[in-house]
C-alpha cells in the first residue's frame, strides 16, 4: 500500500460544537485519524458521541468549525458549495437509517438515480442481482419490507461505484436477521468493490466485522484500533 | 463499465407524479388551457378582423373623413374645396365623394311597435364601400340593403319587407359599411346603438323615394396617404381651415367635419377590440400568476414532504439545478401542453366564440384567420416564462438548504426561538390558531386568488349594475321628458317658433369641448336656462358682464374631471378653438350627460347671441305643433339610456357566463389551495385521530380555519375588487364621451361573496372526504 493509500483520509484536529454561549456544546474536540484506502472502517459510540457529526463532515453535508479533512490529498474546507457537490457525485455514496427511496420510482429505477451520478457506473441488473432484489426490481419501495428497501438504498449508494461508502446506522432499522443479511451485503460489496466503507453505529459486535474500529466518547478518539482477526458479518451474534 | 447515455432517471417520476395526482393537475390543466384558449382565440380573432379591416381601407376605399354642408355644394365649389385652390396646404390634393344621406323612421313589417331611425344612403360605388354578408345590394326602387348587425337585432332578414320613412322596401342584402363598424348615429354618441339605429343603400330611384332632409354629406380621400397619425392630423387640420374659409366664401355653413382618426362609427370597434385584447392579456397573466403560485405552493409541499430523500440525493451528489428542474418540470409541462392545447383551441374553437361575440356588437366585414405570431407568444411564451419565475424563485429558495437540514427536517432557517404565544383561549380555538399561523403563505396566496377572482366579480356585477343604476337614474334625473333643439328659431315667414304646450320652456344649448383635464376634446353641452326654470331647478343667476361667468356642472362631469365648486374651467368651440372659461358655482345632481348650466342671459352674453336667442324647448308633454323640418333634434329617455342598453346588450348575456367561470376558477384555487393544507396537515390529522378525535372535531379543528380565512378573503376581497375595477372603470371612461358613474350596491357584494362561498361549500365536501379518508397509520410511518 503506497503513502497515498494509506493515508487516504486523513482527519486533523477536527472540531465542532453546536450553539452559542451557556448552550454551546462541543461534539468533536480535535479528532485525529487517518483510513486507509479500501478500509472498512467502524464507528462506534454512543448517542451524542460525535459519530453521525463525523461521518456528515466526511461526507462534505456538514461543516467543521476548525481543523480538516483531506481525502486523497483534498481538503474539504478548501472546497466551495459547488466542489464540494461535485465531490459527493464523484467520490461518495450515502446509506442511511432511514432508506429515503423516491417512492414513484420503482426498485431498479431508484438504484439508476444513483447510476446516473457517475461517469462509470456499475452495471444496474448485476448489481440488483447482487443485492438478491432481481425478482423485486419492478417494485415500488412500498411494496418491500424494510431489510428490501435498505438494499436498495445500499444499491444507489454503491452503484456509482463510489470512493467511499459512507453508512449512517444502516441497520439501526431493521430486525436482527435482516440487520445481519444487510451487513453481510456490505461486506461483500467492500471485496468485491474495494470501495474504503465507513460506518457509523452504536452496535458494538460490528467491530468485528471491520479492519478498522474507531470508539468515540464525548467527541474524543477513544480507541483506534485495526483488527487483525475479523469475522464475518453472517457469524456475529449480539 | 462505461456509462450509456443515461438520460436522468428522476425523469420518469414526472410522468407518475402527474398520474398520481391527476386530478390537480388536470384541474389546473384545463382551466388554463380553456383560458389560454378564449385568450388566444380571442387575440387571434381580434388580430384577424383588425388585418380584415385594415385591408378593407383599401378594398372599400374608406373615406378619410366627411364633412357636411347646410347646402348643396356646386360643381366648382367642389372642385375648389378638392383642388385647395388658393390654399397652400399639404393636405391637397384631396378627393371629394357626393355621399348624401337621409335619417328616417325605420319600421320592420313584422313588427308594428317597433320604431328605429335609419340613415339611408345611395348604393355606393367609388367610396366607403359596403361588404355584402348574405344576398345582393338593391337594383330596384324597393329594395334595400341594411346593416346585418341592426338587422340582426330586429330580426329582419333578407326577404323581409320594412318601411323606411313609410315607404315600403324589400331587404335584399344584409351588409357591413367600412365606414360603420359601429352603428354611432352621431359622432358625439359615447356609445354606438345598434338595436334603434341602422344604415341601408338603396338604389338613386329608392332615395329619391323617402322624403326626408337630405343631409349635404362629403367624404374625402388625400391625395398623399399621410405617413402617419401625426400628420393625418396636419392634414385634417389644414382640410378644415381651408373648408371653413371656402364655405363662407360660398355663403354656406361647415355643419360637421369629422376626419377619420376621429369618427367614432369607424374607430370604435377597431380601438374597443385593441382594449379588449390588452384587458385580456392582462387577465391572463394574472391567473397565470395565480396559477403559477399555487404550482409553487403545491411544489413547496412536495419538497417538505420528500425532504429526506432530497436530502438523501443531495448528499449522493445530486446538485441544487438538477433538483431544481426536476421539481420545476412538472408546472412548466403542465403550463406549456395547457397553452398548446389552448392555441389550437384558440384557432379553432374560441376564434368563433370571439368573432360571434364580436358580430354580436359590431357591424364587421367577411374576415380571414390570420396566422397571429404575437397570439403564440402572448399566450404560450410567456405563461411559460411567468409560471418558470415565479416557480424557479420559489423552488430555488426552498432548495437553498444543506443536504444535512433536509435530511433533519429543518426546512425553516428562520426557526421561532419561542413558539407564538397566543391568549387564553379554549384550547380548540387556540389549536385553530396555530394551524391559521402554520399556513398562513397559503392563505395569503388563497387570499391572492380569492381576490382575483373577486376583481373579476366585481367587473361581472359591477357592470349590469352600473348601467342599471345609470338607466334608472339617468332617467329620473333626466330635466323634462322632451328635448327639443331646433334648426331655427323662425319659421319660412320670419316669425318665431313657439309651442302651445304650457309644460314647453324655453332654452339655449350648444357644445363646446374640454381643453384641460383628463380628456381634452370631450363634448360638453352647455345649457342656457331660465333662472326659475322649472326643470333645471339651479337657481341661475345671471354674472355681471365683467366678471367670470358662473356656472354650475353635472354631477357627472364633476366625477369625471374631478372638479369642485370654486374651480374654474375652460372650454372651447370644437372648430374655431374660440374659448371660453367659466367658474363652478356648484354641482348639480345629473347624471345624465357631461353638461353645464348658465343662466340664459349669461349664455346670450358668453356666445354673442340675441337678447331674446333661445334655440330650444324643454317640455313634460310632447311637442307636436313644430314642423319636424325646424328640430335638429329630440332627446328622450331612450336617447340618454342609449350607452346603457347598448353595452347591456353587447355584454350584459356574458356576464353570467363570466359569474360561473369565476366560481369555477374560486372553486379550483380553493380546491387546490386546501389539498395543500391538509396534505401538509396529513400526519398531524392521522395523529389526533388515533388519540380518539372523531372526523367531525378534526374537520372543525382543520376545515373552520379555512373556511374563516375564506370568508375573511372573500369579504376584504370583494371590497378590494370593487374598489380595483372602479379604478379600471374610471381609465375606460376617461377614453369615452360622457360618463358612467361606477356603482356596485351592496346586493351585489353580497351576491359576490356568496358566489366564492358557494365554491367554497363545494370544495368543503371533497376536503372533509379526504380528511375521513387519512388511515391512521399516516401518522406512523416513516419516523424518524
Amino acid at each position: 500500500m503506497s503513502e497515498r493509500e494509506k493515508y487516504f483520509l486523513e482527519i486533523a484536529d477536527l472540531r465542532k460544537g453546536f450553539g452559542k454561549g451557556d448552550t454551546r456544546q462541543e461534539v468533536l474536540c480535535g479528532l485525529n485519524l487517518t483510513i486507509s484506502k479500501g478500509e472498512f472502517c467502524v464507528i462506534l459510540g454512543p448517542s451524542g458521541s460525535g459519530k453521525s457529526t463525523l461521518l456528515n463532515i466526511i461526507g462534505g453535508i456538514d461543516s467543521a468549525d476548525s481543523g480538516y479533512i483531506s481525502i486523497n490529498g483534498d481538503k474539504l474546507e478548501d472546497m466551495g458549495e459547488k466542489a464540494l457537490t461535485a465531490y459527493r457525485r464523484k467520490h461518495l455514496g450515502y446509506v442511511f437509517q432511514m432508506y429515503n427511496l423516491i417512492p414513484n420510482l420503482n426498485v431498479k429505477e431508484n438504484i439508476e438515480v444513483g447510476a446516473y451520478l457517475s461517469e462509470h457506473p456499475l452495471d444496474v441488473d448485476e448489481l440488483i442481482h447482487t443485492l438478491g432484489l432481481y425478482e423485486h426490481r419492478h417494485k415500488l419501495p412500498n411494496q418491500l419490507s424494510g431489510g428490501q428497501q435498505q438494499r436498495v438504498s445500499i444499491g444507489r449508494a454503491i452503484v456509482k461505484n463510489p470512493d467511499i461508502l459512507l453508512c449512517d446506522e444502516p441497520t439501526g432499522a431493521l430486525d436482527y436477521n435482516t440487520s445481519k443479511e444487510t451487513l453481510k451485503l456490505i461486506e461483500d460489496i467492500n471485496q468485491k468493490y474495494g470501495n474504503t466503507l465507513i460506518m457509523v453505529t452504536h452496535n458494538e459486535e460490528i467491530r468485528h466485522m471491520a479492519d478498522h474500529v474507531i470508539k468515540l466518547r464525548d467527541g474524543i478518539v477513544r480507541k483506534n484500533e485495526r483488527n487483525t482477526e475479523k469475522i464475518s458479518a453472517i457469524d456475529l451474534e449480539w | 463499465m462505461k456509462k450509456k447515455n443515461q438520460s436522468n432517471p428522476l425523469r420518469r417520476r414526472i410522468i407518475r407524479q402527474f398520474i398520481g395526482e391527476w386530478r390537480k393537475y388536470i384541474v389546473i390543466f384545463v382551466f388554463l388551457a380553456l383560458t389560454i384558449g378564449f385568450v388566444a382565440g380571442m387575440y387571434v380573432a381580434n388580430y384577424s378582423m383588425l388585418q380584415a379591416f385594415e385591408n378593407g381601407k383599401n378594398e372599400y376605399n374608406l373615406e378619410d373623413g366627411h364633412f357636411e354642408l347646410s347646402k348643396k355644394a356646386s360643381e366648382k365649389e367642389l372642385a375648389e374645396i378638392a383642388s385647395g385652390k388658393n390654399v397652400d396646404l399639404r393636405a391637397y390634393p384631396v378627393t371629394i365623394y357626393e355621399n348624401f344621406y337621409k335619417n328616417t323612421q325605420e319600421k320592420p313589417a313584422n313588427k308594428n311597435t317597433a320604431n328605429n331611425r335609419i340613415r339611408v344612403y345611395k348604393v355606393r360605388e367609388a367610396v366607403n364601400r359596403a361588404c355584402v354578408l348574405e344576398g345582393r345590394l338593391p337594383q330596384t326602387e324597393n329594395e334595400i340593403a341594411i346593416d346585418r348587425m341592426h338587422a340582426d337585432n330586429s330580426e329582419q332578414k333578407v326577404g323581409d319587407v320594412m318601411y323606411a320613412g313609410g315607404k315600403e322596401y324589400v331587404i335584399t342584402g344584409l351588409i357591413a359599411l367600412s365606414d360603420y363598424s359601429t352603428l354611432h348615429e352621431h359622432n358625439t354618441d359615447s356609445m354606438f346603438d345598434a338595436l334603434t339605429f341602422d344604415v341601408g343603400l338603396v338604389t338613386e330611384e329608392g332615395f329619391e323615394r323617402i322624403e326626408s332632409k337630405l343631409h349635404y354629406n362629403y367624404a374625402w380621400k388625400y391625395g398623399n396617404e399621410p405617413s402617419d397619425e401625426k400628420q393625418e392630423k396636419k392634414y385634417a387640420d389644414d382640410f378644415m381651415e381651408a373648408l371653413v374659409t371656402q364655405t363662407v366664401k360660398a355663403d354656406m355653413e361647415l355643419e360637421d367635419y369629422i376626419p377619420r382618426y376621429s369618427n367614432q362609427a369607424i374607430n370604435f370597434a377597431p380601438e374597443d377590440m385593441g382594449s379588449d385584447e390588452a384587458m385580456g392579456g392582462v387577465l391572463l397573466y394574472i391567473l397565470v400568476i395565480v396559477l403559477a403560485f399555487v404550482f409553487a405552493i403545491t411544489v413547496n409541499s412536495t419538497i417538505t414532504k420528500e425532504a429526506s430523500v432530497i436530502g438523501t440525493l443531495r448528499a449522493s451528489g445530486y446538485t441544487k439545478g438538477e433538483l431544481i428542474r426536476h421539481y420545476m418540470a412538472m408546472p412548466l409541462l403542465v403550463t406549456l401542453f395547457a397553452a398548446l392545447l389552448g392555441n389550437v383551441l384558440g384557432y379553432t374553437f374560441f376564434k368563433n366564440v370571439v368573432v360571434a361575440m364580436y358580430y354580436n356588437s359590431y357591424s364587421l366585414p367577411a374576415y380571414e384567420t390570420v396566422w397571429y405570431y404575437e397570439a403564440f407568444i402572448r399566450t404560450t411564451v410567456i405563461p411559460v416564462i411567468l409560471v418558470l419565475i415565479i416557480n424557479y424563485v420559489v423552488i430555488y429558495y426552498k432548495l437553498r438548504l444543506t443536504p444535512l437540514q433536509f435530511l433533519r427536517h429543518e426546512l425553516k432557517t428562520s426557526r421561532n426561538k419561542k413558539a407564538l404565544r397566543l391568549p387564553k383561549f379554549k384550547f380548540f380555538r387556540r389549536f385553530r390558531l396555530r394551524i391559521m399561523l402554520q399556513n398562513l403563505p397559503n392563505y395569503l396566496v388563497l387570499f391572492v386568488g380569492i381576490f382575483f377572482v373577486m376583481l373579476l366579480l366585481s367587473f361581472a356585477f359591477g357592470m349590469p349594475s352600473t348601467l342599471e343604476h345609470y338607466q334608472k337614474h339617468a332617467v329620473d334625473q333626466m330635466f323634462a321628458k322632451y328635448q327639443y333643439i331646433l334648426k331655427q328659431t323662425v319659421d319660412k315667414d320670419g316669425e318665431e317658433i313657439t309651442t302651445e304646450r304650457k309644460a314647453a320652456e324655453k332654452f339655449a344649448v350648444t357644445t363646446l369641448v374640454t381643453t384641460s383635464g383628463i380628456r381634452v376634446g370631450e363634448s360638453v353641452t352647455v345649457y342656457g336656462v331660465e333662472k326659475d326654470s322649472k326643470y333645471i331647478k339651479a337657481g341661475l343667476k345671471k354674472t355681471k358682464e365683467d366678471e367670470t361667468p358662473e356656472v354650475m356642472i353635472s354631477s357627472s362631469y364633476a366625477e369625471k374631471f374631478h372638479l369642485k365648486k370654486g374651480d374654474s374651467v375652460t372650454l372651447s368651440e370644437k372648430y374655431t378653438y374660440d374659448e371660453y372659461t367659466f367658474r363652478i358655482a356648484g354641482i348639480y345632481d345629473y347624471m345624465g350627460a357631461v353638461t353645464v348650466f348658465m343662466n340664459i342671459d349669461t349664455f346670450r352674453t358668453v356666445f354673442d347671441h340675441p337678447k331674446e336667442y333661445f334655440n330650444g324647448f324643454l317640455s313634460d308633454e310632447e311637442i307636436t305643433d313644430i314642423s319636424e323640418d325646424y328640430i335638429a333634434t329630440t332627446i328622450s329617455a331612450e336617447d340618454i339610456t342609449k350607452i346603457s342598453r347598448q353595452l347591456d346588450h353587447s355584454m350584459g348575456g356574458y356576464m353570467d357566463y363570466f359569474k360561473v367561470a369565476c366560481m369555477i376558477f374560486a372553486a379550483i384555487l380553493i380546491y387546490l389551495l386546501t389539498k395543500v393544507i391538509i396534505e401538509h396537515n396529513e400526519k398531524a390529522i392521522s395523529m389526533v385521530k388515533i388519540l380518539g378525535y372523531e372526523n367531525k372535531e378534526i374537520t372543525s379543528l382543520y376545515m373552520l380555519t379555512t373556511t374563516w380565512m375564506v370568508v375573511v378573503s372573500a369579504i376584504l376581497g370583494a371590497y378590494l375588487g370593487v374598489k380595483a375595477i372602479i379604478l379600471v372603470w374610471y381609465e375606460i371612461m376617461k377614453d369615452m364621451d360622457g360618463w358612467l358613474s361606477p356603482y356596485v350596491g351592496i346586493s351585489e357584494y353580497i351576491k359576490m361573496v356568496v358566489l366564492v362561498i358557494i365554491a367554497y361549500l363545494i370544495v368543503m365536501i371533497i376536503d372533509y372526504k379526504r380528511i375521513k379518508r387519512i388511515p391512521l397509520q399516516e401518522a406512523l410511518k416513516n419516523m424518524e
